[in-house]
């Protein structure tokens, strides 16, 4: 899964810039075959054994003790199957693109490699080396094929992620050194019992670190920012799957490996998430450009993701990582839908755009849909994860759940806003030549749809996956 | 279990397949209306015949005490399992029955109503999506399938009112149904998460409220946890079903095509917030405290919106407020029969009826206003509206049975809400009631009476009253393609057999009393006939009724209300109670302007203007230090020297 878009990249290369649509067929079919791949993982992974499955290992570096060591189980087959299921619609989203299509090609599947190898990496080390390849072309992709203020949102992005980082390193070398076992492992650190300082000073420093990524406020305001100024795709990838890697590491690293610390800070964790998920929809609701309104509404359901893990519990931490691919799917159809209107009319305002739905109706249900399921209506994906979140948290934090429930009244007023004015109403007339989505470029939103509703109405299908690998994963802490 | 099971999977038709075709009309067939059309109906027609045989089937097998549940497990976390299933008694058979009927009734009627409209497919598919989620809703095995299909019925509310999304009005009513309701549903939902880990401390075995029955087993929490989950999920209630002060949505929600408004005003949507608490009467009654408070806003509900039904003009408006008082009624009926220790009867008893003539009074005014291409009732007895016959009778039947006056359904189910009023010590809500009666009356008969007599075409009355609004009211583009046919046409077949239809019901449901409480409670109590009362609320109807008379209906009328003579309060009725103003005040005042601004404010400047401030005096720094690389070699000796002096010193002090 790793190996196939390493291998289109490959053959990207080799390609000359006028060939577009080879370059455009080899990224689709790289992205397929990794799509292909998860799927089959997700499928094929044997529920009732748990425990880690798929496992390679390679040693790559004895003296420091890194190795590559990939793997599944049910934390992360989620996370590989939204990657996947994103990348590929990504690649036909931006089917369209005519600017240096090689180069955009390689940086996207370039990234997407370092996000397989995140989600898989059971080594500190290579975690951190594909981390960064995630991270670092973002800041091209911005920088080169982006719009409004692109230099400003591209070095912000790359600045605040590298400051992230800054926090990740010592962490991951302060467990690494008072571990003493001469590893990266993570499997094998999470034997170690450190001591109660350094696990609260390390889960600090990962979690500020990490939770840059996953836009926890106050460190939030890079995301919305850089989901408008990036072209379409990369908001896809970068909202569905990069914010992702953040809310993942904090559990697979941060958490995994300092339960005591998890305990100390949880506090913290849930204050953090509670205020992002209501000052998420306040600011969204003031806002009058598309892409900052999806930014607020991420910013706000990442603080759910983030109050589920806080909460600590089984239902908690099921009902976070099925957000954690539920908003994934969702903001992708979001952005994919705003990005085809932006390519024909050249505005996100969302009242220049007045009355969309007369003009493109299939491109404005693609929306709207988005739009409910953000809202939190029942039959898509998210509906799910956020009961799981929210009963679980007025267990463990009472007044959080209850602030963070009271959002959502918001959060419907704050998504339907958005729909009337943009949608609804009398059309714009000068908008009204433009043509609706083709059957082709429909279908890779109707895939992220059939994903949200199939999962939205068989919930136990992927609750029953993560719940594999979290009630050991609590056991051991 | 499982599908063999013939209950289960009849009963899972009736839900899928509504389902099934908005999902078909959506993705596929949403261009060819003749097509959507067929699906619709087909996948409506079944779950209705399946519907009525489970009735026939099993109305002698089930009690309320032992219904029968088909489930499976749709989720099962740690401590949340979500059950998937249905649970069949008296309650929810007689009810899935009811909107089976209501809901293909309205799908008839759609087909002439909806004609050539260019967005007839999304209105079966929406409709479709609405039919399943009541379905389900009333079959609910567990409290969050209840939920979730509470849920989606705000959502095919929102996507059916906002209908014709081109006008601002009814994009608007759409969205301030759905917010309006939502705000009730969070307390719902929260009512039921505190329900279930009370239950659960209790150790309580079993899902807790998660299981429908756990409700009677709420006697043994404290009277104080009662009372809040109570009073929460009686927050949800209050939105869906259109109580004080969240009402708001109900009378906008009129943006709708009228087929919509019959659908949501009567057997379905409204109903479902009292059809819960029919469903969890044990748990509401366990709480005196809840039900006092129940009891005084939905007697406040039942006074404002009769009174704001007294002088609206849009004839759907005063239908709309009339629900909501009829919705009161049934509120009060429930809370006045929980605290004199009574059966739910009475107030569920109240919909049922209420649902047959609410329908068809809406029905008929979407005939009218089909015809006419307006809402103002005014306008409509100006242009003939007693010439259409069949409307015209049937709708006076409705009146007459929303009115309450014998023989009609209204008569029965009204009198059993008084008498459960009457066993109240006090004798305020009693009277209450009634006055509410006396206006119910009223405002129905000066709709029915200035429909039945209009003045003559130079009667200076018209002045003030035949006042056509350009471009309609409610019903907007989609008339103006009607006006040029609409001479020639009289009411077309499909519309006219579901007025007859419930007419019908209204006319016969009234006599099945006491069968329907036989079945319902499994036994039927004694009549004691109060004639006192009898006398009190067929007089305050009659009352009302001829006060219109006098008002509106005589040849010496002066078409006035009585209520002109107190300029002040008709303003305030007019103006609905100021709620919309208190409502539209808090949501841009506090809402927009305060939460939304100042948060805004604070992340561009405060959040965001110090990461750039951080980035921007790292700049500053930067070209502040850049002095000191002049490329002066000198000068670098010169700071060099510096340093190493100050380390020096450092050194040698430190020492």
């Amino acid at each position: 899964m790793l190996i196939s878009p390493l291998m289109g990249l490959m053959v990207l290369l080799l390609l000359k810039e006028e060939q577009k649509f080879l370059i455009r067929a080899v990224s689709l079919v790289a992205a397929g075959i990794s799509l292909g791949l998860a799927i089959f993982v997700f499928v094929a992974y044997d529920k009732s054994l748990g425990g880690l499955q798929f496992v390679e290992k390679y040693e790559m570096v004895k003296t420091f003790g890194i190795a590559y060591h990939v793997g599944v189980e049910g934390l992360n087959a989620p996370m590989l199957l939204l990657t996947g299921i994103v990348i590929f619609t990504g690649v036909l989203t931006m089917w369209e693109l005519e600017t240096r299509t090689k180069e955009f090609f390689i940086w996207i599947l370039a990234l997407v490699t370092g996000v397989f190898g995140v989600f898989m990496s059971y080594d500190m080390f290579m975690f951190f080396l594909f981390y960064e390849i995630a991270v670092v072309p973002m800041y091209i992709l911005i920088l080169v094929w982006g719009s409004t203020r692109k230099e400003y949102a591209a070095m912000k992005l790359t600045l605040y992620l590298m400051a992230g980082s800054g926090f990740i390193i010592p962490g991951i070398l302060m467990l690494y050194a008072a571990s003493g076992l001469n590893t990266f492992n993570m499997l094998a650190l999470h034997g170690v019992h450190f001591s109660p300082w350094v696990q609260k000073a390390a889960f600090l420093l990962l979690f500020l670190g990490f939770g840059v990524l996953a836009a926890v406020w106050p460190f939030h305001t890079w995301s919305p920012v850089g989901h408008v100024a990036a072209p379409t795709a990369v908001s896809m990838l970068h909202a569905g799957v990069l914010m992702k890697l953040g809310s993942f590491a904090v559990l697979r690293v941060a958490m995994y490996l300092c339960p005591e610390g998890f305990h100390y800070w949880a506090q913290l964790m849930a204050l953090l998430a509670t205020v992002g998920i209501v000052y998420g929809v306040f600011v969204g609701l003031a806002q009058t450009d598309l892409k900052y309104v999806i930014g607020y509404s991420s910013v706000s359901h990442m603080g759910i993701v983030c109050l589920g893990l806080a909460t600590g519990t089984v239902d908690g931490l099921n009902g976070s990582v099925f957000q954690m691919f539920a908003h994934g799917i969702m903001t992708a159809l979001f952005f994919s839908s705003v990005g085809y209107i932006y390519d024909r009319t050249h505005t996100r305002d969302i009242h220049e755009l007045g009355g969309f739905s007369k003009i493109m109706p299939v491109a404005s249900a693609f929306f709207i849909t988005a739009a409910l399921c953000g809202a939190g209506v029942p039959g898509m994906a998210s509906f799910w994860a956020e009961l799981l979140v929210f009963i679980a948290t007025v267990k463990v934090f009472p007044i959080n759940g209850l602030l963070a429930i009271a959002a959502l009244v918001v959060g419907a007023l704050f998504a339907l806003r958005v729909v009337q004015t943009t949608f609804f109403n009398t059309p714009n007339p000068k908008f009204e030549h433009f043509e609706d989505v083709s059957p082709f470029l429909g279908l890779p939103r109707m895939m992220l749809i059939a994903t949200l509703v199939f999962f939205g109405i068989f919930p136990q299908t992927m609750v029953g996956m993560i719940k594999t690998a979290v009630i050991p994963f609590l056991q051991g802490m | 279990m499982g599908s063999c099971d013939p209950i289960f999977l009849s009963c899972f038709l009736i839900v899928a397949l509504p389902l099934l075709s908005f999902a078909v009309i959506m993705i596929f067939t949403w261009r060819r209306h003749k097509l959507s059309l067929s699906i619709s109906l087909t996948c409506s027609t079944i779950p209705l015949i399946l519907a009525w045989s489970l009735f026939y089937k099993l109305h002698n097998a089930v009690t309320l005490a032992k219904p029968i549940i088909t489930q499976v497990n749709w989720l099962v976390s740690d401590a949340v399992i979500v059950p998937f299933g249905f649970l069949l008694d008296p309650v929810s058979l007689l009810m899935l029955c009811i909107v089976a009927t209501i809901a293909w009734l309205i799908q008839i009627y759609s087909i002439g109503y909806m004609e050539g409209d260019p967005g007839f497919a999304r209105f079966y598919a929406d409709l479709s999506l609405f039919g399943m989620s009541m379905l389900s809703l009333v079959s609910a095995s567990g409290m969050l399938q209840l939920f979730i299909s509470w849920e989606l019925v705000g959502l095919a509310s929102y996507l059916l009112i906002g209908f014709w999304y081109e006008k601002f009005s009814a994009s608007e009513a759409g969205k301030k149904a759905f917010v309006v309701t939502r705000f009730g549903d969070i307390g719902f939902f929260m009512g039921l998460v505190f329900l279930t880990f009370f239950m659960k401390d209790l150790n309580i075995p079993g899902l807790g409220i998660f299981d429908i029955n756990g409700a009677a087993l709420t006697h043994k929490l404290s009277e104080a946890q009662v009372t809040l989950c109570a009073l929460l999920i009686f927050c949800g209630v209050a939105g869906k079903s259109a109580q004080f002060p969240i009402h708001v949505w109900l009378p906008d929600a009129m943006e709708g095509p009228t087929p919509v408004s019959a659908l949501l005003h009567s057997a379905t949507m409204v109903a479902a917030g009292i059809y819960l608490i029919t469903r969890l009467f044990p748990l509401f009654a366990a709480s005196a405290t809840a039900m006092s408070v129940v009891l005084v806003i939905s007697t406040i509900t039942l006074l404002l919106s009769s009174t704001i039904g007294m002088v609206a003009k849009d004839i759907k408006q005063v239908w709309a407020y009339s629900t909501v008082s009829q919705l009161g009624f049934m509120a009060m009926g429930l809370s006045a029969a929980a605290l004199g220790g009574s059966t739910l009867f009475a107030g569920y008893y109240h919909l049922t009826t209420h649902a047959a003539f609410k329908a068809l009074l809406f029905l008929c005014a979407g005939v009218f206003i089909h015809h006419f291409g307006t809402n103002d009732f005014f306008v409509m007895s100006k242009d003939g509206g007693r010439k259409l016959m069949i409307p015209m009778v049937t709708v006076t039947i409705g009146a007459l049975a929303l009115a309450g006056i014998f023989p009609f359904a209204g008569f029965f189910s009204k009198e059993a809400i008084m008498a459960q009023l009457w066993h109240l010590p006090n004798k305020l809500w009693v009277g209450l009631g009634l006055f509410g009666a006396f206006l119910t009356a009223y405002y129905t008969f000066r709709v029915i009476f200035v429909m039945l007599f209009p003045r003559k075409d130079d009667n200076p009355v018209w002045k003030e009253y035949y006042v056509r609004e350009p471009g309609g009211h409610g019903h907007g583009a989609h008339d103006d393609d009607h006006d040029g046919h609409n001479g020639n046409h009289g009411v077309p077949w499909v519309m006219a057999f579901p007025l007859i239809v419930l007419a019908a019901f209204a006319c016969v449901l009234g006599f099945m009393q006491t069968g329907l409480e036989k079945f319902l409670l499994g036994e039927s109590h004694p009549h004691e006939m109060n004639y006192l009362l009898l006398v009190l609320a067929v007089g305050s109807a009659l009352s009302g009724i001829g006060l219109a008379w006098l008002d509106w209906g005589s040849p010496a009328a002066k078409w006035q209300g009585f209520i002109r003579k107190v300029p002040v309060l008709e303003n305030f009725f007019i103006q609905k109670w100021y709620m919309d103003h208190f409502w539209r005040w808090f949501l841009n005042t506090v809402i927009y302007g305060t939460f939304s601004r100042i948060f805004t404010y604070n992340d561009r400047r405060v959040v965001d203007g110090g990461v750039d401030a951080v980035a921007f005096s790292t700049i500053g720094s930067g070209r502040l230090l850049s002095f000191l690389q002049t490329a002066f070699v000198q000068l670098n000796l010169l700071f060099m020297v510096l340093v190493l002096a100050g380390v020096g010193l450092y050194l040698l002090m430190g020492r």
